[in-house]
């Protein structure tokens, strides 16, 4: 019986050069690979082991220096510069420091394009899917083993279809959508797999949002995603699921979508966001690699206008990029933050990894609109993280505790 | 023989390899492994120690440096009902061994135990389990003793 080809299958067919099935292990050169300045070192220590003059992947490589950036202390300084000097010795693109984080960033300077098949030394490499790129995260020695032998092994993955429809409420986004799937699919019920939306028109959903939903697929264990927003363009059928492929579909309304939390210690742990009203925050971080996007701020902007954040609360709000900072100066954003007595950052990885910036002590709570809220963290593993959309956390922030707008 | 670390699931990399500190030298990182889940888990372990866990054992980020310290601090294998994705490619590729867990496991932590890699079995004094090893190229990858050794020998052989 033949059958046709999940979008998954179509993407590494093209890439081994072999008919690619679920299941199939297959060799293959992805088009792009990126590293960074805290997974990236181990990645040159390891090449230098395997065969460090002889560089064989001809396809583009891309050093970004993001996650302790600007570098707090001399070995974070050290491991950029290590990286920095690698990339230009052997002729890699290196992006300008301070740009921005790495996932948004590259889909926003277009290195990121739909159809290719992207790898970096970061989970959150899955964020690709929001250009209908599939993105896959690589440990350290597996990038160096792509570097030097020119390909790398993937085993095709299966596919999960999230066929998403209905008209969202007010102060509900992408984030929530996201949550919802985690409370459906669990942190590990696409191990494994790809993770293919399908986003009806009525959603009302951007391209923001879609970075919102592609990077947290991970967190549900996805080797790689990819997002179809009908609100932009409908045709994407040499990219999407056939119709008759073999994928498992998964059916949401959005219209039934309350805004969401994930309360501690798992983004597998799914509620309300009102169940949660009334619990005290030290601090709300509003901006990573999944939210720290013009409609986030612009999101936070409308609950914090005119108002102050409440005495003692630590504000911080991370742009993803130099080009979204500059942007939310333009509109006024920053002056509304300044205003409320938030502190505004320099794009960074920051606190979202518990790396610098915003690091909890012990016992915090924190409302933020990042990606994980494992133990530890963010910082000291007694500190306590919720997951919510920007709207929540902002709204947060004003009141000192945990606050849905609209409710 | 050696003594299991029983622990439970979702254990993530954030637990085994805590950020905050990835950015030091692995000697300094290995101080800090697990440190939120096992009371002194650096200064406890021994060399040959294995970790019987639950369901998605390293899930989150794609730090390698979660199978590498508990590879460095002696761990000799990691066995789990199942793996979070990267975990499972980032410990083939660093030499240590994942088993899949199959049926219930009755051990008690810190029990001694006898790893049967032949027999693809667990045995304590009153009880066994049975693992599944992995599969394919995951396999040839870690009887090379990871992913350096055998990409240099697929250099050589091209």
């Amino acid at each position: 019986m033949e059958t046709g080809f999940t979008s998954a299958e179509k993407f590494f067919s093209r890439i081994s050069g072999h008919e690619a099935r679920s299941g199939d292990f297959v060799w293959g050169e992805p088009d792009m690979a990126y590293m960074h300045d805290v997974l990236g070192p181990l990645t040159l220590d390891t090449m230098k082991k395997i065969n460090e003059d002889n560089v064989r992947f001809r396809g583009r490589v891309v050093v970004v220096n993001d996650h302790i950036y600007p570098p707090k202390d001399t070995t974070s300084s050290n491991n950029i510069r290590y990286m920095s000097d690698f990339a230009r010795k052997e002729g890699w693109d290196l992006v300008p420091f301070g740009e921005g984080i790495e996932h948004t960033l590259l889909i926003e300077k277009g290195m990121i394009k739909e159809g290719m098949v992207v790898v970096g030394t970061d989970s959150h490499t899955v964020t690709a899917g929001a250009a209908r790129a599939m993105g896959i995260g690589l440990g350290s020695t597996d990038m160096a083993a792509l570097l030097s032998l020119g390909k790398t092994w993937f085993r095709v993955p299966e596919t999960t279809l999230l066929n998403v429809t209905g008209n969202r409420k007010k102060y509900v986004t992408g984030k929530d959508l996201i949550l919802k799937v985690m409370s459906i699919l669990g942190t590990n019920g696409a191990n494994y797999r790809s993770m293919e939306f399908n986003i009806a028109r009525e959603c009302n959903l951007n391209t923001d949002d879609d970075l919102s939903i592609a990077n947290m697929t991970v967190e549900a264990g996805a080797k790689t995603s990819i997002i179809f927003n009908r609100s932009k363009t409908t045709d994407f059928r040499n990219l999407q699921s056939d119709e008759d492929s073999a994928v498992t579909e998964i059916k949401i309304d959005i219209s039934e979508i309350d805004p969401l939390i994930a309360f501690p210690y798992s983004p597998g742990n799914i509620a309300k966001a009102s169940d949660y009203a009334g619990t005290h925050v030290d601090q709300v971080y509003i901006g990573n690699c999944s939210n720290g996007t013009i409609s986030d701020l612009r999101e936070a902007a409308e609950m914090m206008d005119g108002r102050k954040v409440k005495d003692g609360v630590k504000a911080i709000i991370v742009p993803a990029t130099r080009n979204i900072y500059r942007e939310a100066i333009k509109e006024g954003l920053i002056d509304t933050f300044i205003d409320a007595g938030a502190t505004v950052s320099p794009p960074t990885c920051g606190a979202c990894a518990g790396l610098h910036m915003g690091v909890l002590a012990k016992g915090e709570v924190c409302i933020t609109n990042i990606n994980r809220n494992f133990r530890g963290r963010m910082g000291d593993p007694e500190s306590k993280v919720y997951i919510s959309n920007s709207y929540v956390a902002a709204a947060s922030a004003i009141n000192g505790k945990i606050t849905v707008p609209g409710a | 023989m050696s003594r299991v670390f029983i622990l439970g699931d979702d254990v993530d990399t954030d637990a085994i390899a805590p950020g905050g500190y990835l950015h030091l030298p692995l000697e300094e990182q290995k101080k800090h492994c697990l440190e939120s889940v096992v009371k002194d888990f650096a200064g406890s372990v021994k060399d040959g120690d294995i970790i019987v866990a639950g369901e998605n054992f390293g899930s989150g980020s794609s730090r390698e440096q979660a199978p590498l310290l508990l590879k460095d601090l002696g761990i000799k294998a990691v066995f789990a009902k199942s793996f979070s994705r990267l975990f499972y490619r980032n410990a083939i590729n660093v030499g240590l061994f994942p088993g899949t867990i199959k049926g219930a496991c009755d051990f008690r932590n810190m029990e001694e135990v006898h790893f049967q890699m032949e027999a693809n079995r667990i045995i304590s004094q009153n009880s066994e389990l049975d693992i599944a090893p992995p599969q394919g190229i995951a396999l040839e990858i870690l009887e090379a003793a990871g992913m350096i050794d055998y990409a240099r020998k697929l250099i050589t052989r091209d």
